[in-house]
């Protein structure tokens, strides 16, 4: 029987089917404007989402509590500690196991390398030379005025500085909260520390704001996203303890004791620990592209994602000049300012270059750098680099890391050939740097302070600091492009130890390779030649 | 004479087809050293492209191998010194006063003695020497890794293939001169493209009298 011949589809199965196709191009359409109508703000989603959830991670509403109500006294701060401490029983001792607290890390099996011992930098110099009080302002605790502090007192723990909410906190001269303060109100209202936390003091290294670090200051605040994907607001809007992990108040990530990258992985995907390298949430293969991602083995992610510090308003200190410091107009200190506003001279610093968008320095680098103690005797190489980056091609931990040097002219004992510890920070009339302007009397007394060994003679001495370039990592399409690096005269001219393609190439070999072509070009061209003149005749 | 297929359709496919990764490999290689600021592709693609090619070469010479073999034509490339006095003198005084060729081409020989050197050599030395460097150059970051190979090795892996590189150059300028020497300067080029070329009629070779 033969087949009856096709007939149209009756226009109801068309109308299904044109439903059913509809439907297939519809469903896909509108999910993803279900998803692009969420409001996704800009930048990394998942980060976002869970900056956002933060806020619910806290189990305890600190303003029921009736210890928190106080009254506490004005400006006393123990006095809020041992009320946290009534739950918290073991905060402080955590937090006392701190270099927070200590300001002082062992290195190697050597003690002393912190702010309350040895250590010593090229911008404030150092603390123990008599300076303690103005310089704890900063420290994770109370009444820190000299070396007579007592280290083992619970209650001279300062847990609003971590933790205070309202932003209404502020400590003063021996980490003593302002007495403006109202305490019982920041007591009720603690959480887990945010950007201003950390910054409260990161920020403002070296004396003022955006001074010391170059990629940290307190423009990240209300930054856009080209100056930190990771901590502006509009970008992931991270804050320093998603990275900076803590356990038993432990914060992840000194510089002092830390290798800065271990290519250490997450375990679990979220895993709390160990978030300290960018691999361990961006994976140690981020890139489309094999040639990119193998560049992870000698190549720190920073050095190219974040192509220059000092990105947001303010500019970084990356001189200054302790060996002009002290003249001074009419016997009083004056200040020097550029067009900008910034100091170009003061009296109490010297001269001093402040730099925006500054171009790293690149270095070998596997986490560890060899810093300089009051006690330890200067290297003969002029300048001295005062914490020296370990590393070299050949160290498997070792990668090109970004860098910003600080240069600097500081006091120091030539005969001895150790740095000093001058008594900066005092009035006139006690001998201080910034009270008598005389730097043998103020390197006489900070040395006595700090009880070292001083010859009573003192120079100065040009030293370079390293501070290794982690934060303000630039937007993906700022990051360097091959050039930057692979071309004669590139970031990395100066980086020792490889063979770097587009860097290094021998001029030799390509003189005998150009020779090798030119002669052939000549010996055909003279072979053409002659075979055209006797073609011709 | 007579028209004879000097060039089968695979071969002519094989050369050309290797003639411009080659030099598209020269263009990339050189912009990626920084010879004489060369900027073509720019850096990063220029890498890729270079990569990509290596691969594809490797590809086609893996295919040209198979043809060779199974259709016998590598007997052409076996080198001999019959008439190799003769074609030395031939380039240096004869080709200038018009003299004919001293070796007269055939199907089963179509290569002189002087192609036959230059070609094998470029077969066993050149292009083996610029792969085995280009992968060791690639895969550099995995063989340091695993055998702490010092970054010299690196340094002198490239040195012997960039001389490699030049040497192609040099070898592309005096092939391209030499295929001027046929009956018409473009005698040659013409029996590349199209396969065809006119042989003179030899009775000791011809297989079809």
């Amino acid at each position: 029987m033969p087949h009856p011949p096709r007939k149209p589809s009756p226009p109801r199965m068309r109308r299904i089917l044109q439903f059913l196709v509809g439907l297939l191009v519809l469903v896909p359409l509108t999910v993803h404007a279900q998803e692009t109508a969420a409001p996704a703000p800009s930048g990394h989603g998942s980060f976002t989402a869970a900056h956002a959830a933060k806020a619910r991670t806290q189990t305890a509403d600190h303003s029921k509590f009736k210890i928190l109500q106080g009254p506490f006294k004005d400006g006393d701060g123990p006095a809020v500690t041992k009320a946290c401490l009534t739950c918290h029983t073991k905060a402080a001792q955590q937090v006392m196991a701190t270099s927070h607290w200590t300001w002082n890390v062992a290195k190697d099996g050597n003690d002393g390398y912190g702010k309350s011992t040895f250590l010593v930098n090229n911008y404030c110099l150092t603390i123990i030379g008599g300076n303690t009080e103005g310089c704890t302002r900063c420290h994770a605790g109370y009444g820190f005025k000299d070396k007579s502090f007592d280290f083992n007192q619970q209650e001279n723990v300062d847990c609003l500085v971590c933790h205070d909410t309202t932003g209404d906190y502020e400590k003063e001269r021996a980490g003593m909260p302002n007495p403006a303060v109202p305490l019982a109100d920041v007591a009720q209202k603690v959480g887990s520390p945010t950007l201003k936390n950390c910054g409260a003091c990161h920020f403002f290294g070296g004396g003022a704001n955006a001074t010391k670090h170059g990629d940290l200051d307190d423009t990240i605040l209300k930054a856009p996203r080209t100056e930190d994907v990771h901590m502006s607001k509009q970008g992931a809007g991270m804050d320093c303890v998603d990275c900076h992990t803590s356990d038993s108040h432990k914060v992840g990530g000194p510089n002092y004791v830390i290798p800065a990258d271990r290519r250490e992985q997450p375990k679990f995907p979220g895993e709390s620990v160990s978030r300290m390298s960018c691999a361990a949430c961006h994976t140690d293969a981020p890139h489309k592209s094999y040639v990119l991602n193998r560049h992870y083995q000698k190549v720190a992610c920073q050095t190219c994602h974040i192509p220059a510090f000092a990105r947001g308003e303010r500019p970084t200190n990356t001189f200054w000049d302790w060996a002009t410091s002290g003249r001074l107009k009419d016997g009083r200190p004056y200040e020097e300012k550029d067009a900008n506003g910034w100091p170009t001279y003061t009296s109490m610093r010297g001269k001093m270059v402040w730099e925006r968008n500054v171009k790293p320095s690149y270095i070998w680098y596997n986490g560890n750098l060899k810093f300089t103690r009051l006690t330890d005797t200067l290297p003969a190489s002029r300048p001295v680099v005062l914490n020296p980056a370990e590393g070299s091609y050949t160290d498997p931990n070792a990668k090109i890391w970004p860098f910003k040097f600080h240069e600097a002219t500081q006091p120091y004992d030539p005969v001895l050939n150790k740095l000093v510890a001058p008594f900066t920070d005092g009035p006139p009339g006690s001998g201080a740097y910034w009270g008598d302007w005389k730097m043998d009397i103020a390197v006489k007394k900070g040395m006595d302070t700090a009880g070292l060994p001083y010859s009573g003679q003192f120079d100065y001495l040009r030293t370079t600091m390293l501070w290794p370039i982690t934060h303000m990592v630039a937007p993906k399409e700022q990051a360097l492009t091959c050039t930057e690096c692979h071309a004669r005269k590139g970031r990395l001219a100066a980086v020792p130890g490889f063979y770097l393609i587009g860097r290094d190439r021998g001029t030799g070999v390509d003189f005998i390779g150009f020779a090798v072509i030119i002669l052939t070009i000549l010996g055909v061209g003279i072979h053409g030649v002659i075979r055209y003149l006797h073609g011709r005749h | 004479m007579r028209r004879v297929v000097l060039y089968e359709r695979f071969e002519r496919f094989w050369h050309w087809a290797q003639a411009l990764i080659i030099i598209t490999m020269m263009l990339t290689g050189f912009e990626i050293r920084g010879i004489l600021g060369l900027h073509l592709f720019g850096f990063q693609r220029a890498v890729t492209v270079h990569n990509a090619l290596a691969v594809a070469l490797v590809t086609l010479i893996v295919f040209a191998i198979f043809w060779h073999v199974t259709t016998g034509e590598w007997r052409q490339y076996i080198p001999t010194r019959k008439f190799l006095r003769e074609m030395v003198a031939f380039y240096l005084t004869g080709i200038f006063k018009g003299a004919s060729h001293p070796v007269k081409k055939h199907r089963m020989a179509k290569l002189n003695p002087l192609q036959r050197l230059a070609y094998l050599g470029f077969k066993v030395l050149i292009i083996p020497v610029q792969i085995t460097t280009g992968a060791l150059y690639y895969f550099y970051p995995n063989l340091q890794h695993a055998f702490g190979w010092s970054p010299s090795a690196l340094w002198f892996i490239a040195v012997v293939h960039v001389l490699g590189a030049f040497g192609l150059v040099a070898f592309l300028i005096g092939h391209v001169y030499l295929t001027t020497t046929g009956h018409t300067p473009l005698t040659n080029i013409k029996a590349m493209i199209t396969g065809w070329e006119d042989l003179p009629d030899d009775e000791y070779f011809d297989e079809n009298p």
